[in-house]
């Protein structure tokens, strides 16, 4: 049976409001060539254009206020985080990731950790991700192929990231920061029951 | 008022001749490194991972390093014959190190295999290299050279122009605030120019500090760097470098557009104080580059996402429905500069949309790093800034009949254009698909959909990289052929209105 997935994605929403916004861009050049055989008197075309100009100014600053009023409450950084259900430590590694539960007290070059664990559904879960080299993104993939969250693995700092994993089945771990050669061959697994 | 005398237009337009036919050789050729990197991704054909990268590097450095110099020669020509007296022999100085700089960055590629990337993202230069270890120290010499070249260039044209318009804050406009009586016009052009370049200057420094580092730990390897540091170095380096591109061509549309409609461009309240917020925003946004790192101070964090949505009410808001005045009801003859004029803007447009969703954090962590990315740069690189490049090079080969009668180079354009976004359409379902960048190929994910998805999407921008490569070609005929052509001095003046 074909299953069809609705579920509109961040990413399928960026696209489509994207698309929205390119659609009416051509709409504009569509319309200013398709007009630009008729003359006006430069000051009517000003006056005209300056009217619409400065709607459009009211409109985009409200817009913009709005969607920073909404989007800044979504950050993902650690003062907006919940309270963790379990903590798991992640090392990158060029070109391996290595993941352990708990707080590891060991520094990363001395790291042991697998390159597959498995964790709950359903509970809050904080990543406490570093790296052993160089620069490393620990970006976590559904098994549908949606990235459904990641934060960078650099040298020297660790990075909290939080995430909920609400199905249960096998993620999969990609590096999305160039680290070498590699790059595209570096992945662990996150079983989720 | 200033005199610039037919034998120093002569001598810029011999100039920017050399320039033009640099970029014309050098244009698709970099377009060829992009075509064998979407060969390999769909499996068309099979390069290796470290020449993938190799050419990743190249590609992403003569891209940007190109369309920079194409953008910054552009409006050194149109001041020098305009508006000051800028010294051309300190001008062959800034392109000779250019070409030795782009030579070394050939050789640590070609010869040496250095593929850390465009933004030699600290420490990879120095650890798990598989490249030479003489191709880093080679490279990074290189891009200190070209910075070095750059600066120069940068500075001259500043220090000059201040000069002639009595002082740097007239350049960014501030005498128009004052309320009284403005003695000297200040043309658009020249505050655009102030308003990219002061940018740019900062930008290099923070650059030259990021490679300086670079190389003293090429030279003692047992020193090491704070890498969020140098991260934050690198990209506001490259974020601004790419953002000014853009900024330097909307001088030359400013300064153009008008010769085609007959409706004046100048600068007044509005518009400086866009500008001005605009330098304002150049300098802040490249903190969006590093949302994913949460150790990044949360100051910097939403500033990034501030600055990056800001800067929309002066791009569209001023410059936007500035080109809309220009040209309703204009009457104006549709030659290919006035085209290629209004796509880049609309080109500009789409992509500065698609940059403002990603620069949004709460998407980014889910588009970061993604196909996304490439797809909104390359919008306005691609389909904006080399469109306001072909708009220059057609003013500068063929007058305004030629430009209105060309068919063919028309059909060349619009071949590009519709190719150009068909290619970019790619990317964008790339990141709509969360396929990752940077990846040499997809045939190692684990996640099949992905895999597939991704190689399949890599495949039809191939088709569409060679619809556009047609299309530049028959373009290049047309300005070869006419920018050959030796023309009277009368012409120049005539065509630059």
């Amino acid at each position: 049976m074909v299953t069809i997935n609705l579920f509109l994605t961040i990413q399928k929403s960026a696209a489509i409001i994207s698309f929205l916004a390119a659609v009416l861009v051509v709409c504009v050049v569509v319309f200013l060539i398709s007009t630009s055989s008729k003359e006006e008197d430069k000051t009517s075309v000003k006056h005209k254009v300056y009217k619409l100009r400065g709607r459009y100014f009211l409109l985009l600053l409200i817009a913009i206020i709005a969607l920073l009023f909404l989007s800044l409450r979504l950050l993902p950084y650690k003062s907006f985080q919940g309270k963790a259900d379990e903590i798991v430590t992640v090392v990158a590694t060029q070109w391996a990731w290595k993941m352990e539960p708990g707080i590891s007290d060991k520094s990363p070059a001395q790291f042991t950790g697998s390159n597959e664990i498995t964790l709950p559904s359903q509970k809050l879960i904080k990543f406490l991700v570093t790296s052993a080299d160089v620069n490393h993104n620990f970006a976590i993939y559904n098994s549908e192929g949606v990235l459904v969250g990641q934060t960078q693995a650099m040298p020297q700092y660790t990075n909290e990231m939080e995430h909920q994993f609400e199905e249960k089945g096998d993620y999969k771990v990609l590096c999305l920061e160039y680290c070498g050669i590699p790059h595209a061959y570096m992945f662990a697994t996150i079983h989720i029951k | 008022m200033l005199q610039i005398s037919p034998i120093e237009i002569k001598k810029q337009r011999k100039f920017i001749v050399v320039w033009s036919v640099t970029f014309l050789i050098a244009f698709p050729l970099l377009i060829l490194l992009g075509l064998l990197m979407r060969m390999n991704q769909g499996e068309v054909i099979k390069i290796g991972m470290d020449k993938f990268y190799m050419l990743m590097t190249l590609h992403g450095l003569g891209m940007s390093g190109l369309l920079f110099s194409m953008s910054f020669a552009a409006l050194w020509y149109l001041i020098s014959t305009r508006y000051a007296k800028l010294n051309i022999g300190l001008g062959y100085f800034v392109y000779t190190l250019i070409l030795l700089g782009v030579v070394g960055l050939a050789i640590a590629g070609l010869m040496g295999k250095f593929a850390a990337g465009w933004y030699l993202l600290y420490p990879l230069p120095f650890k798990g290299a598989t490249w030479a270890a003489w191709s880093t120290g080679l490279s990074i010499i290189s891009l200190i050279i070209l910075g070095v070249a750059w600066l120069a260039g940068m500075l001259h044209v500043i220090y000059v122009l201040a000069k002639e318009y009595g002082g740097f804050t007239n350049l960014l406009g501030w005498q128009y605030l004052s309320g009284k009586e403005v003695k000297r016009e200040l043309p658009p052009i020249v505050m655009i120019t102030t308003i990219s370049l002061i940018p740019g200057v900062i930008a290099f420094l923070a650059g030259a500090v990021f490679l300086i580092m670079n190389l003293l730990q090429y030279f003692e390897p047992s020193l090491t760097f704070d890498p969020l540091l140098l991260k934050n170095l690198v990209f506001f380096f490259g974020h601004t470098l790419v953002n000014i591109t853009l900024y330097c061509c909307l001088g030359w549309v400013y300064a153009l557009l008008p010769e085609y409609t007959g409706r004046e461009w100048k600068v007044n309240k509005v518009l400086v104080y866009s500008w001005n917020a605009t330098l304002f925003f150049i300098m802040f946004a490249y903190f969006h580059h590093l949302y994913m790192d949460f150790v990044q101070p949360l100051p910097f964090q939403v500033a990034g996402q501030l600055a990056s949505y800001f800067s929309a009410i002066p791009a569209t808001v001023v410059t936007m429905f500035g080109v809309i005045a220009q040209l309703y009801h204009s009457k104006i003859k549709w030659g290919i500069v006035p085209v290629a004029f209004l796509i880049g803007v609309a080109g500009w447009a789409i992509g500065g949309f698609a940059a403002v969703v990603d620069s949004t954090i709460a998407v980014n962590k889910i588009l970061h790093n993604t196909l996304w990315v490439p797809a909104h740069f390359h919008t306005y690189m691609l389909t904006g800034v080399v469109l306001f490049i072909f708009g220059f090079l057609f003013y500068l080969s063929h007058t305004k009949e030629e430009q209105y009668k060309d068919k063919f180079a028309k059909f060349g354009f619009w071949l590009f254009v519709i190719a150009g976004h068909a290619f970019i359409a790619t990317f964008y379902s790339g990141g709509m698909n969360s396929i990752p960048r940077r990846y040499a190929d997809y045939k190692g994910i684990p996640i099949s959909y992905t895999h597939h998805t991704g190689a399949l999407l890599a495949q039809i921008a191939v088709y569409c990289i060679i619809a556009l490569l047609m299309g530049l070609f028959i373009m290049y005929i047309s300005i070869l052929i006419k920018l050959g052509k030796k023309k009277p001095i009368t012409h120049i003046h005539l065509a630059e209105g």
